[in-house]
């Protein structure tokens, strides 16, 4: 159901399903922005051409959600950084193996045949990868809305990426059933990377968001 | 060899006959596995949150309160009794050590508000592996009322 207020303004989203048509395409355009800006940073770090996907936007049941980021016991690497400040919201890197070793063979030198493997080293590298890869994304949603947008220091893990994709979702879980996610896909060596990068904000902060970008009036 | 049962987040099933019941990948989440023994029939609860504020309460199984209560009321309906029914859980790990906030101890609140709901509905739990920092599968068999929990890089637990 759609609410309209005096002078056809929309009024306040109450659920991430109430988003309109030119809304969500204004969320891509972040996500497109915001992807573009980690791509040109992940390939300073590795040292190799990276180019994005089309960005989505998703809202997804929890089930619906795990399924498509390719199902509940694949191990996969997180790394997650809460955003503060003016808007709320959770960004994760979700990092699968072949990316893992695009990054670790280009920056360290070394690939690892499994996640057990990684050691100290690796994995400050992958926190470091991720973490810069979120704050430029950050970065660039932050000047486009001129917000003011605070990162938690990142914290990662490894272990199965439903548990990881829950995250996000028990966060807002007490308002919504559905789960948002901005982000796009990499490519590198004219193949897909598996890695996600995925801005989950709260109702609050998208509403303010997206009034910050003009989109919805107050 | 029948399939398993597939118990999502925020969802319950029953099982008897034999039948297994299985949740993926419980993190910060808790499964409720409730047991009669007397009718073999078991319950898998997948929950999120520990307590159902919501208007509405359009999805009961997403709380540990509505979701340990619906669950009960249902399996007496197909005519457990209220005192036979054991309870074992797990989940409500820590999955990222975050600075500040609510995120960190969800898991932890989850864990809380399970057994404050299991007490308060006199419910026994006889096991229960809790807390940590890693995620769990855990399957359930309604032949016996035991089952497993599966994690990655540690051996499977039988309970």
């Amino acid at each position: 159901m759609r609410f309209w207020c005096g002078k056809g303004n929309r009024m306040e989203i109450k659920s991430y399903e109430d988003l309109s048509g030119l809304e969500i395409d204004t969320l891509k355009e972040i996500g497109s922005i915001g992807t573009g800006n980690a791509a040109t940073a992940l390939s300073q770090m590795i040292g190799k051409e990276v180019r994005i996907t089309l960005p989505e936007v998703r809202i997804m049941g929890y089930n619906e959600a795990i399924e498509w980021i390719g199902g509940p016991e694949a191990i996969t690497a997180g790394v997650l950084s809460q955003l503060g400040g003016e808007i709320n919201g959770i960004m994760l890197s979700v990092q699968q193996m072949d990316f893992i070793n695009l990054v670790l063979s280009n920056v360290l030198g070394r690939s690892v045949a499994d996640f057990n493997m990684l050691q100290e080293m690796q994995i400050s590298t992958l926190v470091e990868v991720g973490n810069i890869m979120i704050s430029t994304f950050i970065n660039a949603l932050s000047g486009l809305a001129d917000i003011s947008i605070k990162l938690t220091v990142p914290a990662f893990a490894v272990d199965m990426q439903g548990a990881i994709l829950t995250v996000p979702m028990a966060a807002y879980g007490g308002q919504s059933d559905y789960i948002m996610t901005i982000g796009g896909n990499f490519v590198c060596d004219n193949r897909q990377v598996p890695c996600r990068l995925l801005l989950s904000p709260d109702i609050r902060s998208l509403n303010f968001l997206l009034r910050k970008l003009g989109v919805m009036d107050e | 060899m029948n399939d398993k049962l597939i118990v999502g987040i925020a969802d319950m099933k029953m099982a008897g006959d034999g039948e297994k019941l299985i949740t993926y990948a419980l993190g910060s989440c808790i499964g409720i596995c409730l047991y009669e023994p007397r009718l073999k029939l078991a319950a898998l609860v997948h929950i999120m949150l520990p307590l159902n504020m919501e208007t509405g309460r359009k999805n009961a199984f997403k709380y540990a309160d509505t979701g340990i209560r619906t669950t009960l009321r249902e399996m007496e309906l197909k005519g457990a009794q209220r005192a036979a029914i054991t309870a074992k859980i797990a989940g409500g790990a820590r999955m990222f050590e975050v600075s500040g906030g609510s995120l960190g101890n969800i898991g932890k609140r989850n864990s809380e508000s399970v057994h404050q709901i299991l007490r308060m509905e006199k419910i026994r739990l006889v096991w229960e592996d809790v807390g940590g920092t890693i995620a769990r599968t855990m399957e359930f068999d309604s032949a016996t009322g035991n089952g497993t929990i599966r994690s990655y890089g540690h051996p499977e637990i039988k309970f």
